[in-house]
C-alpha cells in the first residue's frame, strides 16, 4: 500500500513533466510564424535560422511561455495555500477578490504614470498589485471572522471582486489616454506583451516565494488538521497565518501584475492534482500544483493565442471554461458526497 | 528535564487558574494536580466549563489569571516544541482531512520530532505502527479517516497521541458519541497506556459511571467555580452528585452508578 502511493506520485510527476515537455514545443511551434520542430532546435541551440523566426521565438513566443508558465503555477499555488488557510476547497484568488483588488490598484498605478508620460516598471506593478490583493485580503479575513459559513465567504468574495472590477473598468473608460487600449487587453487577463524583464523580475518574486512555500509543507500539514491540533504540535499559529497571507497575495499579486485577472486556475488546479496524487500532503501537492498551473495555464493560452487566430481570446475566458466546469463538479460533489 | 525521581510529584498542577473567554473569567481558583501515572477526571453540568479549563491547559485559550505548572516550572516558559513533546490532546473538534488515511493521520503525532520538511524516519514509522497496534488499528491504517465509524476514530486519535510520544494526554469528552462499546474500550485502552507508559491524563467525561472507574483524581465543576477535588470514592455519593447536577437528592443510587427516573 505504502508502495503504491508512492508509485502514484511518481507516475504523476512524470505525467505532468511529459505534458509540461510537449506543451512546451507546441506552444513554441504554434502562431502565425510557421515552424519545423527542426527550426526551433536550431535557434534555441544556437541561432542560424533566418532573422524573422529568431525574434519571434526570441521576443514573443519564449517569455509569452515562461510567463504563462511560472504565473499559472504561482496561481494554482496561491490557490492552494488560500484553500488551506480557510479550510476552503474553493477559496482561491479569484472567487475571493483578491486578484481583483490588485487589478484595481494596478490600473490606478499604471494610468496615474501615463498621465505623467511615464511607463511603470515591472517592481511598480508588482508594488501596486500587491497593495490592491492586500487591501482585498484584509476585507475577506475581517468577513471571515463574521461568517462561518464557507459558501457564504466566497460569495462575498465574489462581491469583492465585482466592485473592484466595477471600479476599475469605470476608471479605465474615463480615463482618456491612447495607451489605455493596452490597460483593456490587460484587465481582460493576457500572457501577451511580456517582457524578458518582465520575465525576469516575476521569476524573482513568484520563485521565492514557491520556494518559501515549499519549506512551509510542514506546518502547512499540521494546519490541515485545523488550528487546535496545529498548536499543539508545535506551529506558531499567528505567524504561520501571517506568513501564509503574505505568500499567497505576493503570488496572486504578481500574476495580476503581469497577466491581469486569471480564474479559476487557482481552485481547479490543485482539485486535479489532488485527485491525480491522491493525497492532499503539502509537500506533494505545491511542486504538483505548480507543474500542474503551470501545463494547464499553457493549454489554455495555446488555445487562446490559435483558436481563433489572427484575433486573441483573454486567457480568463479559457481558463474560466475549462475551469469552472471542474468547480462546479467538486461543489456537487461535496454536497452529496458527505456530512460537511 | 532533571526529574527528581519522586514517585508521588506533580507531573501538571494549576495554581489559582482562572479561565475565560475574551479576558472575562468564567470560573476562577481552579487548582488541581495531577501525577504521571493517574487519570484526573473533570465532570459537571453541560456548560459548566469543563471544556474552557482544558483549553486553558492547552494554550487554546489565554489564561486569565494564575498559572499552569509543568514540572514545577510555568508551561509558558517552554517552547512550543518542547510541550509538542510531552503533551498530546484529543478534542472534540471534528477532524475532516483530506484524502488522509489514518496513517497519516497518526503519522502527524510525529510532528514535533521529524525534521524541516517533516519527513518520516524508518524510526517514526515504527512508533506510527506501534502505536496503531495499541489500538488494534491496523487493519483500518490504510483507509481513509473519513470513512471510518465514531469509534475507529477516537482510537486513530488516541494512537495519534501515543505516537507523539507524551508524558500527558489531555482528552476533552472522548467518548461523547460512542456506544457503550467503544466507549469501555477506548477508556480500557487509555489505562492500560497509562500503566505502561507512565502517563498524565486529565479528560473531561459526561458518563458518571465511567468517570468512577478510570478516575484516580475527580475535580467537579460548577458553573463558576471548582466545587470539590476528591477521589472517587468521595465524589461519588447520592447527595453530593445530586448537587452537582442539581436534581433532587436520591436521584443517583451510588451503590449502582445509576440515574434513577423519578415518576411525578
Amino acid at each position: 500500500m505504502k508502495q503504491k502511493t508512492g508509485i502514484r506520485i511518481g507516475g504523476g510527476f512524470i505525467l505532468l513533466l511529459v505534458l509540461l515537455i510537449g506543451l512546451l514545443i507546441w506552444n513554441i511551434n504554434a502562431g502565425s510564424v510557421q515552424l519545423s520542430v527542426g527550426e526551433i532546435f536550431r535557434i534555441l541551440f544556437g541561432g542560424g535560422a533566418d532573422d524573422t523566426a529568431n525574434r519571434v521565438i526570441w521576443s514573443i513566443r519564449l517569455p509569452r511561455i515562461i510567463s504563462a508558465l511560472i504565473l499559472g503555477g504561482s496561481l494554482s499555488v496561491s490557490g492552494f495555500l488560500l484553500q488551506t488557510f480557510f479550510h476552503n476547497p474553493i477559496a482561491g484568488p479569484f472567487v475571493l477578490g483578491i486578484s481583483s483588488g490588485a487589478k484595481l490598484t494596478v490600473s490606478l498605478c499604471m494610468i496615474f504614470l501615463l498621465s505623467r508620460g511615464m511607463v511603470s516598471s515591472s517592481g511598480t506593478l508588482i508594488a501596486a498589485a500587491f497593495v490592491g490583493a492586500m487591501i482585498s485580503m484584509g476585507f475577506v479575513l475581517l468577513i471571515s471572522q463574521k461568517v462561518k459559513r464557507m459558501s457564504l465567504l466566497v460569495v462575498c468574495g465574489v462581491m469583492i471582486g465585482y466592485i473592484c472590477s466595477a471600479l476599475t473598468d469605470f476608471i479605465v473608460t474615463f480615463a482618456d489616454d491612447s495607451n489605455i487600449v493596452n490597460l483593456h487587453n490587460w484587465s481582460m487577463g493576457s500572457f501577451s506583451g511580456i517582457s524578458w524583464e518582465n520575465v525576469a523580475t516575476m521569476a524573482i518574486f513568484c520563485g521565492g516565494a514557491l520556494i518559501l512555500s515549499f519549506f512551509l509543507s510542514k506546518p502547512i500539514s499540521a494546519y490541515q488538521l485545523g488550528e487546535v491540533y496545529a498548536q499543539n504540535m508545535g506551529v506558531n499559529i499567528r505567524l504561520f497565518r501571517t506568513v501564509l497571507i503574505l505568500l499567497s497575495s505576493i503570488l496572486s499579486a504578481c500574476v495580476t501584475a503581469f497577466a491581469g485577472p486569471v480564474s479559476f486556475v487557482g481552485i481547479a488546479v490543485p482539485h486535479l492534482m489532488k485527485t491525480l496524487f491522491g493525497t492532499a500532503k503539502p509537500i506533494v501537492l505545491i511542486p504538483a500544483c505548480f507543474l500542474g498551473g503551470g501545463v494547464f495555464c499553457l493549454f489554455c493560452d495555446l488555445i487562446a493565442r490559435t483558436a481563433f487566430a489572427p484575433t486573441e481570446v483573454s486567457i480568463s475566458s479559457v481558463t474560466a471554461v475549462f475551469g469552472a466546469p471542474i468547480v462546479i463538479y467538486m461543489m456537487i460533489r461535496r454536497r452529496t458526497g458527505g456530512a460537511q | 528535564m532533571t526529574r527528581t525521581g519522586k514517585e508521588d510529584e506533580y507531573y501538571i498542577k494549576t495554581q489559582n487558574l482562572s479561565v475565560g473567554y475574551d479576558g472575562k473569567a468564567l470560573i476562577e481558583e481552579v487548582n488541581f494536580s495531577v501525577k504521571r501515572g493517574e487519570v484526573l477526571t473533570l465532570i459537571g453540568p453541560n456548560g459548566s466549563g469543563k471544556s474552557t479549563i482544558l483549553k486553558t491547559i492547552v494554550g487554546q485559550l489565554k489564561r486569565i489569571a494564575g498559572v499552569v505548572l509543568l514540572e514545577g516550572g510555568d508551561i509558558r516558559e517552554r517552547t512550543r516544541n518542547e510541550i509538542a513533546k510531552k503533551m498530546a490532546i484529543l478534542m472534540t473538534e471534528r477532524l475532516q482531512p483530506e484524502l488522509m488515511t489514518c496513517r497519516d493521520m497518526v503519522s502527524t503525532g510525529r510532528y514535533p520530532y521529524t525534521g524541516h520538511l517533516g519527513l518520516l524516519s524508518e524510526e517514526d514509522k515504527k512508533i506510527v505502527e506501534d502505536a496503531l497496534r495499541q489500538v488494534d488499528g491496523l487493519e483500518i491504517a490504510e483507509r481513509p479517516f473519513t470513512a471510518i465509524s465514531d469509534g475507529q476514530r477516537q482510537r486513530i486519535l488516541l494512537a495519534r497521541a501515543l505516537s507523539q510520544q507524551p508524558e500527558i494526554i489531555i482528552l476533552d469528552e472522548p467518548t461523547s458519541f460512542l456506544d457503550i462499546r467503544y466507549k469501555l474500550e477506548l477508556l480500557s485502552i487509555l489505562k492500560k497506556m497509562v500503566r505502561e507508559k507512565n502517563l498524565a491524563v486529565i479528560m473531561s467525561l459526561h458518563e458518571l459511571d465511567l468517570a468512577e472507574r478510570v478516575s484516580d483524581l475527580v475535580v467537579c465543576v460548577n458553573g463558576d467555580r471548582i466545587d470539590k477535588v476528591g477521589p472517587p470514592e468521595e465524589i461519588f455519593t447520592s447527595d453530593y452528585i445530586a448537587r452537582l447536577y442539581h436534581m433532587e437528592p436520591g436521584r443517583y443510587d451510588p451503590c449502582f452508578d445509576t440515574l434513577e427516573f423519578v415518576p411525578r
